[in-house]
C-alpha cells in the first residue's frame, strides 16, 4: 500500500471540494473548480494589502466595538470577536445572541482580509465582506438587528455622522449597507505583524528554531499538511472532510441544537429534524458528497485562537496534531501519519512560529445618542 | 338636533356588520344613520381556524411564554398586560429592548371583533396582527424560525400541538393562530357591563347621569358618527388633528424609532427627509389625504385602558372629551366632523360616566398561565 505524497493527498482534496455553485437567499455562494493544482502547493509570506480608506477605517473601529449594532444592546461585534482573545471568543463554541447558543466556534479575524471563504462552512465568498457582516449583524443568533434600525441609530450618533461623511463624501449620511462596509473595512486591517515564518520566507534564516525547521519540512513533507493548509494564510479556502468529532454540548445543550437546527431549516435543508450531527457545507449545497465538509482555516496566529476546529473541540495545538497522526476522525478523508512524538513536537513548533505580535486596538470611547432636530432627517 | 334611536333587533349573528338597526343622526341638516350601540354579538370565528379549548389553552400560554420573542424579554404579554387593561399603561409603548416603540399598546380586549388590527389598520385578523407583533424590531424582534425551533425542544408544547393541530412539530404560523384563538376569549362579559344590561331591558343599569351621557353621546355630542355599533367604532379613518407625542423632540429612541418607521414603511425620500408627525394610515395608502388618520378604536373598557389616543396623550377619558368639546385637535388636516362641541362641566361629566358604563364592573383578569418547563435535547 502506497502512503499518500503530499501532491497526492492534494489532488484527492481537491477533487472532493468540488461544490456547484449555488444561491442562496440572494447570497452567492462561492464555486470552487475541480482542479488539482498546476505545482505543488506551498506556504507563502504575507502580501502587502493596499491599504483601505482611513475614514471607513474609523468609523469601522467605532462600530465594531458598539453594542447598539445588536438588536437589544446585548453584544457587540467585539463580543465573539474579542481582541483579546485572539479576535475570537477563547470558548469552544461561540455564545451568540442573548438568549440564544450557537453551535459552531466563533473564528478568529486575524487576516480576515486574505481569506478566500467566509464562515466555518466557507458558505460565502472572501470579497463579499459586506455580506458577511450584514449576515453577524442581522442573523437571529448573532445579533438580531434589523438593519434598518442600525441604521437610524448611527444617524442619532453625531460623531457618526461626520465621520460618514468624511469616509463617503459631504451630504452622505449614515445607510445601512454602508454600516456593513466599514465594518469589513475595520476588520480588513487585523492582520499579522512580525510573525517569524514571515521573516523566514523573506531569507532571515535565524527566524525560526531548528525544531520549527524540522517541523516545517514535516509540514511540506511526511506530515503533508501543506496539501490544505498552503499559500499567504495557510489555507486553500477549500472544504475538506476530516471527521473532527462533534462537541458534545452541540446536542447536550439544547439551547445550540436550537440554533443548529435552524440553522438547517433556514437553509432549506431536507429532512433537517432527524440531523443530530454537524453536517458542515450539506446544508448549504445539499450535496451529499459536501456532508461533514469544512473550510480549511488559517493556520496564522495559532498562539492567540484557541480552542481549535469548527467547534473547538480541541483546546491545544499537540492535540489538533494528534488528530491529524491517527489519520483524522471518522468518517475523514485521511489517513495517519505514523508520527514519531518528536516529529510531533516539530509540527507544534513550527505551527506556533506562524503567530506574531497581535495588532494593538485599543476599543474606543463609544460616542452617545444626541438629540437631533425633530422632522430634520 | 334630532335624533331618533331605533330599536335594536339582538340577533345572534357572528359577523358585526350585520347586526341590524341604525341611529339617525342630524347635523349640518343633513341626515345620517348610524348602526346603534348594542351587546357584541358572538365572537366571529374565522372558519380556518376554529376555536377548542385545548388550542385556547395553547394560546394562552404562547401569549405568555418569553420564549417568543428575541432575547426571552417580551412576550405578547410584556405589553398586554391583564392589570393594566391589557395594554402597557404608558403612553406609548415600552417596545423591544435597545428601543422605544413609537405608538401606545391597544388593549386586547374585544379586539377579536376588529377586522383593521393595528392604529393604522394595516393587518385585518388576529392572526395577522400576532406575527407582526411578536417580529416587528420594535415589538417583540422575534425571528420566525428561531421562535419555532424554541417551540420543537419545549415537550410539553411539542405535545400541544400535536394533540390540537395532529403534527409532529411546532408551526409558527399556527403557534399565531393558537394565539389568536386565545384572544377570542379575551372580550366583555356583557352581564358586567352596564351599557349591554340596559340594552337588553334593565333600564335601572344605568344610572340618570349615564343616560343623559347617552343622550349626549348619541346627540349633542356626535360621538355615534365613528364610535358606533356593538364595538362603539366604525372601524374607518379620521384625522384629529392630534398633536404629535411631545417626547419625540426630547428622546433619543423615540426619534431613531420615527424615523426607522418612515424608512421601514417605505415612504418616499422627501417624506422621509421631513417626517414630523405619525403619518397613520398614509403609511398604506401613501395617498396625502390620508396623513394623520387613525382607525377609530372601541370605546368599551376604556375605563381600564388609559392612556388613550393613538399616542398615549390624555390619560384620563374627561381629557379626551375636553378635547372633543373643543373641536379636537390643532392640525389642518382634521376630519370636518369635528367641530367645538359647546359642552357644559356637566354634559361633559354625564359623557364620561356615560362611555365608562361600556366597561365591565370589575376589569377581566386572566391569572398566568403555568409555562411550559425548559427546553430538553432531542432524542
Amino acid at each position: 500500500m502506497k502512503h499518500p505524497t503530499p501532491r497526492r493527498l492534494a489532488a484527492a482534496m481537491a477533487s472532493m471540494g468540488m461544490a456547484a455553485g449555488v444561491l442562496l437567499g440572494g447570497l452567492a455562494v462561492e464555486a470552487i473548480a475541480a482542479e488539482a493544482p498546476a505545482a505543488a502547493p506551498d506556504i507563502a509570506p504575507l502580501p502587502e494589502l493596499k491599504p483601505g480608506k482611513e475614514a471607513m477605517i474609523e468609523l469601522g473601529k467605532y462600530l465594531f466595538f458598539d453594542t447598539r449594532l445588536s438588536g437589544d444592546w446585548g453584544v457587540s461585534c467585539a463580543s465573539c470577536h474579542d481582541p483579546a482573545k485572539g479576535w475570537g471568543d477563547g470558548a469552544p463554541l461561540s455564545k451568540g445572541y442573548p438568549s440564544t447558543e450557537y453551535f459552531r466556534n466563533s473564528p478568529t479575524l486575524f487576516n480576515t482580509a486574505h481569506k478566500k471563504t467566509f464562515l466555518w462552512d466557507g458558505r460565502l465568498a472572501g470579497n463579499d465582506m459586506g455580506t458577511l457582516v450584514r449576515d453577524m449583524i442581522t442573523e437571529a443568533h448573532t445579533m438580531n438587528a434589523d438593519g434598518r434600525i442600525v441604521q437610524e441609530r448611527m444617524k442619532q450618533v453625531p460623531e457618526y455622522v461626520a465621520l460618514w461623511e468624511k469616509a463617503f463624501g459631504a451630504g452622505k449620511d449614515p445607510y445601512g449597507p454602508s454600516t456593513f462596509n466599514v465594518v469589513g473595512e475595520f476588520v480588513k486591517t487585523l492582520n499579522s505583524q512580525n510573525a517569524p515564518i514571515d521573516k523566514y520566507l523573506k531569507g532571515d534564516e535565524s527566524a525560526l528554531s531548528a525544531e520549527a525547521k524540522e517541523g516545517l519540512a514535516l509540514f511540506r513533507g511526511k506530515a503533508g499538511c501543506v496539501a490544505c493548509h498552503n499559500g499567504p494564510i495557510l489555507s486553500d479556502g477549500k472544504r475538506h472532510r476530516t471527521g473532527v468529532p462533534e462537541h458534545p454540548d452541540v446536542l447536550g445543550n439544547p439551547l445550540r441544537t436550537i440554533t443548529l437546527l435552524r440553522h438547517y431549516a433556514t437553509s432549506g435543508m431536507p429532512n433537517y429534524m432527524n440531523a443530530r450531527t454537524d453536517v458542515g457545507f450539506y446544508a448549504i449545497s445539499k450535496d451529499p458528497a459536501d456532508m461533514g465538509r469544512f473550510a480549511t482555516p488559517s493556520l496564522r496566529e495559532l498562539k492567540h485562537t484557541a480552542p481549535y476546529m469548527h467547534n473547538g473541540v480541541f483546546a491545544t495545538l499537540p492535540a489538533v496534531v494528534d488528530f491529524y497522526d491517527k489519520g483524522g476522525g471518522q468518517g475523514g478523508a485521511l489517513k495517519p501519519l505514523n508520527l514519531s512524538d518528536a516529529e510531533k513536537a516539530s509540527l507544534v513548533a513550527f505551527l506556533e512560529s506562524l503567530s506574531g505580535d497581535p495588532p494593538s486596538v485599543q476599543a474606543p470611547k463609544i460616542p452617545d445618542f444626541k438629540l437631533r432636530e425633530f422632522g430634520k432627517n | 338636533m334630532t335624533l331618533r334611536p331605533n330599536v335594536c333587533k339582538t340577533v345572534a349573528v357572528a359577523a358585526i356588520a350585520t347586526v341590524a338597526g341604525s341611529v339617525a343622526f342630524a347635523a349640518s341638516g343633513t341626515k345620517e344613520t348610524h348602526p346603534p350601540l348594542a351587546p357584541l354579538p358572538p365572537v366571529p370565528i374565522p372558519v380556518d381556524n376554529p376555536m377548542t379549548p385545548e388550542k385556547i389553552e395553547l394560546g394562552k400560554k404562547l401569549f405568555w411564554d418569553y420564549r417568543l420573542s428575541g432575547d426571552n424579554s417580551t412576550p405578547c404579554v410584556s405589553c398586554h398586560f391583564p392589570a393594566l387593561g391589557w395594554g402597557d399603561n404608558s403612553p406609548i409603548s415600552r417596545g423591544y429592548p435597545g428601543t422605544k416603540h413609537w405608538r401606545n399598546s391597544q388593549t386586547i380586549l374585544n379586539s377579536a371583533y376588529y377586522n383593521k388590527l393595528f392604529w393604522e389598520g394595516n393587518v385585518t385578523s388576529l392572526e395577522g396582527q400576532a406575527p407582526a407583533a411578536a417580529e416587528g424590531a420594535v415589538a417583540g424582534n422575534g425571528d420566525t424560525a428561531m421562535m419555532e425551533m424554541r417551540l420543537r425542544f419545549i415537550p410539553e408544547y411539542v405535545e400541544a400541538f400535536k394533540k390540537v393541530y395532529g403534527i409532529d412539530w411546532p408551526r409558527m404560523n399556527q403557534a399565531y393562530q393558537a394565539i389568536a384563538a386565545y384572544q377570542r376569549t379575551v372580550v366583555s362579559d356583557a352581564a358586567k357591563v352596564p351599557f349591554d344590561r340596559f340594552a337588553k331591558g334593565d333600564k335601572s343599569a344605568l344610572t340618570d347621569a349615564q343616560k343623559r351621557g347617552k343622550a349626549l353621546f348619541e346627540g349633542k355630542a356626535g360621538c355615534i358618527r365613528c364610535h358606533n355599533g356593538p364595538l362603539a367604532s366604525n372601524q374607518e379613518y379620521y384625522s384629529l388633528g392630534l398633536p404629535e407625542y411631545p417626547e419625540f423632540k426630547s428622546d433619543e429612541l423615540y426619534q431613531i424609532t420615527h424615523r426607522w418607521e418612515q424608512y421601514q414603511k417605505g415612504v418616499p425620500e422627501a417624506v422621509y427627509r421631513t417626517a414630523d408627525r405619525d403619518m397613520g394610515l398614509y403609511y398604506q395608502t401613501m395617498n396625502p389625504a390620508d396623513i394623520g388618520k387613525f382607525r377609530v378604536p372601541s370605546l368599551r373598557e376604556t375605563k381600564y385602558t388609559a392612556p388613550y389616543m393613538h399616542n398615549g396623550l390624555f390619560t384620563t377619558l374627561a381629557e379626551v372629551v375636553d378635547f372633543y368639546d373643543k373641536g379636537a385637535g390643532p392640525l389642518p388636516d382634521k376630519s370636518p366632523l369635528l367641530k367645538p362641541l359647546g359642552l357644559t362641566a356637566a354634559e361633559k361629566a354625564d359623557l364620561v360616566a356615560f362611555v365608562e358604563s361600556l366597561s365591565m364592573d370589575e376589569p377581566l383578569i386572566h391569572e398566568d398561565p403555568k409555562l411550559p418547563g425548559d427546553y430538553q435535547p432531542l432524542k
